[in-house]
């Protein structure tokens, strides 16, 4: 299948909706409630938003797993309800849950998969190989998925999605149990695969993997869109927001309840190290710096514009 | 035109060989499920069926026949509900493990997902049943009725398709793993037991026959029984046609269920 030369959206979301009916006496779920939204070809999407936003419904909408109670979905012009196989044929995805074949080698998993996507034996095999020289997973080839750790079972189901060329590959919480330096090595992969006209779209609670990788971001809250933009707009969105770290030579006594009269978005001491983000004027925040400043010595002082995390935070606080 | 898979075969004929590639690495590179699926009926034939021939004999003094030979369609229904309750309980781990809902995103229909199921469980059934009938000719001297043969294949086939897709709506709808083993369990027992696998029902009191008459596997297994050594109650054809409805049935809900559920 083509990865480029289509100016279609990889995905086209129109006010969708997904209630999840009242049984055995609890109420319906709004899980999603009218979200709109649209991602372009090749880009590196993230969904993010925190415990309950709808973001697993949402995917799992997109990749037919569920259908809407009303609104529409496409995936590369492909409605999900209308006409699921094709939405099938154009997605590969890696599910919340560490989704593996137990009972099979992860060589076995991986050329199965490549089956499922109507590859030939012979090549299914082939390409196992080079992804699992590419995952590092040579020396567990021949194991049996079930005798794996978990950080290694997830990594063979991510491996999963380099067995095909599906034009969107969905990642929910792709990382989890991955080490730092493996994780690393995959974020390089995806920018490659997403340089190669792939839209990746990819849900995370860590915001700094969403930070570094993601060319657009959507919040979700409460099963809406409360914003979407590249990261530089979403700054925008949160402006007046300031993460401030302070390192003191000591700290004082009343030091706890003078930061909690500044009303931080967050808060973190350690030792004599401060970390806290401020929603206020610069004005502002450099007065209560200068006033903390008085009170005790002040070894390191920082100031920075807001983080994802920072934004994340100020977004969907309730 | 069926669109073709980059491997070139059509899309539906690609999906099933997937799925066989799936089952058959699955249950041939594990020596527990080989155990379950293929051997463990016919040592229920050598073990139980011999210790019971030597004690009893003929299960009837009107029947022209050992027990040997009365019970060899028994076992082959119990193979037929084996190998459908270990694909329940496979899926059943699939569902807990998360690969089943993945598999549900791969380019197939829900119905090709589950012909593809139905089929390997078909095949090994039918290889199980080689092995066994096999087996009792040569090891017990069982004296087959070629001639029926085809009947005994039939009666695999449609039953063993037909217990895949009753034990598949349990396997969807249940959701905790010692609720999941204990229906099983408690059909295992029932279904067995209450029927004309074990035992002829001539015997037995009214209460047990009706019990046993409305249970499908005594239908599967009457079927069996005259597909192997050609004998068969008067209602047979009933029993058969009231088989075929149950399959279709169970095939219905299983594929309803399966599109609830994903």
């Amino acid at each position: 299948m083509a990865l480029q030369g289509n100016s279609n959206p990889a995905l086209r979301v129109i006010e969708l909706v997904k209630v999840y009916p009242s049984r055995r006496g609890r109420p319906e779920v709004r899980a999603v409630n009218g979200m709109s939204f649209e991602v372009g070809r090749g880009e590196i999407f993230g969904l993010l938003g925190p415990n309950g936003a709808g973001k697993t419904t949402t995917l799992k909408i997109l990749t037919t797993l569920l259908t809407p109670t009303s609104g529409k979905a496409e995936v590369v012009g492909f409605d999900v309800v209308a006409q699921p196989l094709d939405v099938r044929r154009s997605i590969a995805i890696v599910l919340q849950e560490t989704a593996v074949e137990l009972f099979l080698t992860t060589r076995d998993n991986l050329v199965t998969f490549g089956k499922f996507h109507g590859q030939s034996l012979a090549a299914a095999r082939r390409r196992a190989d080079s992804v699992i020289e590419k995952f590092q997973l040579t020396e567990h080839a021949h194991q049996k998925v079930q005798d794996l750790s978990g950080g290694l079972r997830r990594r063979v189901q991510v491996a999963k999605m380099f067995m095909v060329e599906t034009p969107v590959m969905f990642l929910d919480e792709f990382s989890t149990g991955m080490d730092p330096i493996l994780k690393r090595a995959v974020m390089g992969y995806l920018r490659e695969e997403a340089r190669r006209g792939r839209t990746i779209v990819l849900t995370t609670q860590i915001m700094t993997e969403a930070e570094e990788l993601c060319d657009n971001i959507l919040i979700m809250h409460r099963g809406k869109a409360i914003a979407q933009g590249d990261l530089n707009t979403l700054k925008l969105l949160a402006k007046d927001v300031y993460d401030v770290t302070l390192t003191f030579e000591k700290l004082s006594p009343t030091l706890t309840s003078e930061l909690a009269a500044l009303h931080p978005l967050r808060l973190a001491i350690d030792h004599n190290t401060v970390e806290m983000t401020l929603k206020a004027e610069e004005s502002r925040v450099l007065a209560a710096i200068t006033g903390l400043a008085a009170r005790a010595r002040l070894l390191h002082v920082e100031v920075s514009g807001p983080s994802l995390e920072d934004i994340f935070v100020d977004l969907t606080k309730e | 035109m069926p669109r073709r898979a980059p491997s070139g075969a059509t899309e539906p004929v690609r999906g099933l060989e997937a799925i066989l590639y799936r089952e058959a690495k699955i249950r041939f590179t594990n020596y527990a499920w080989m155990f379950w699926d293929v051997l463990y009926p016919l040592g229920y034939l050598l073990i139980f069926g011999v210790g019971i021939n030597y004690a009893m004999g003929s299960p009837l003094p009107t029947m022209d026949i050992d027990y040997n030979e009365f019970f060899l369609g028994g076992v082959l229904a119990m193979a037929s509900f084996g190998i459908a309750s270990n694909t329940a309980w496979g899926f059943f781990l699939d569902r807990d493990n998360g690969i089943f809902y993945e598999m549900l995103t791969y380019p197939l229909s829900r119905a090709a997902y589950l012909a593809g199921k139905v089929s390997f469980n078909v095949l090994l059934a039918l290889v199980q049943a080689g092995v066994t009938v096999g087996m009792s000719a040569l090891i017990l001297d069982v004296k087959l009725r070629p001639t029926l043969l085809p009947w005994m294949l039939f009666g695999v086939v449609v039953g063993t398709a037909g217990w895949f897709f009753f034990s598949a709506i349990f396997a969807l709808r249940i959701r905790r793993n010692d609720v999941f083993n204990t229906v099983i369990s408690i059909f295992y027992f029932l279904f067995l037991f209450a029927s004309s696998m074990f035992y002829p029902l001539e015997p037995l009191p009214g209460w047990f026959q009706r019990m046993a008459l409305a249970n499908p596997i005594t239908w599967q297994v009457d079927l069996l029984r005259y597909g192997t050594v050609g004998l068969a109650p008067s209602y047979l054809t009933l029993e058969i046609l009231a088989f075929v409805a149950f399959t279709l049935a169970a095939f219905y809900s299983g594929v309803r269920t399966l599109s609830q559920r994903s």
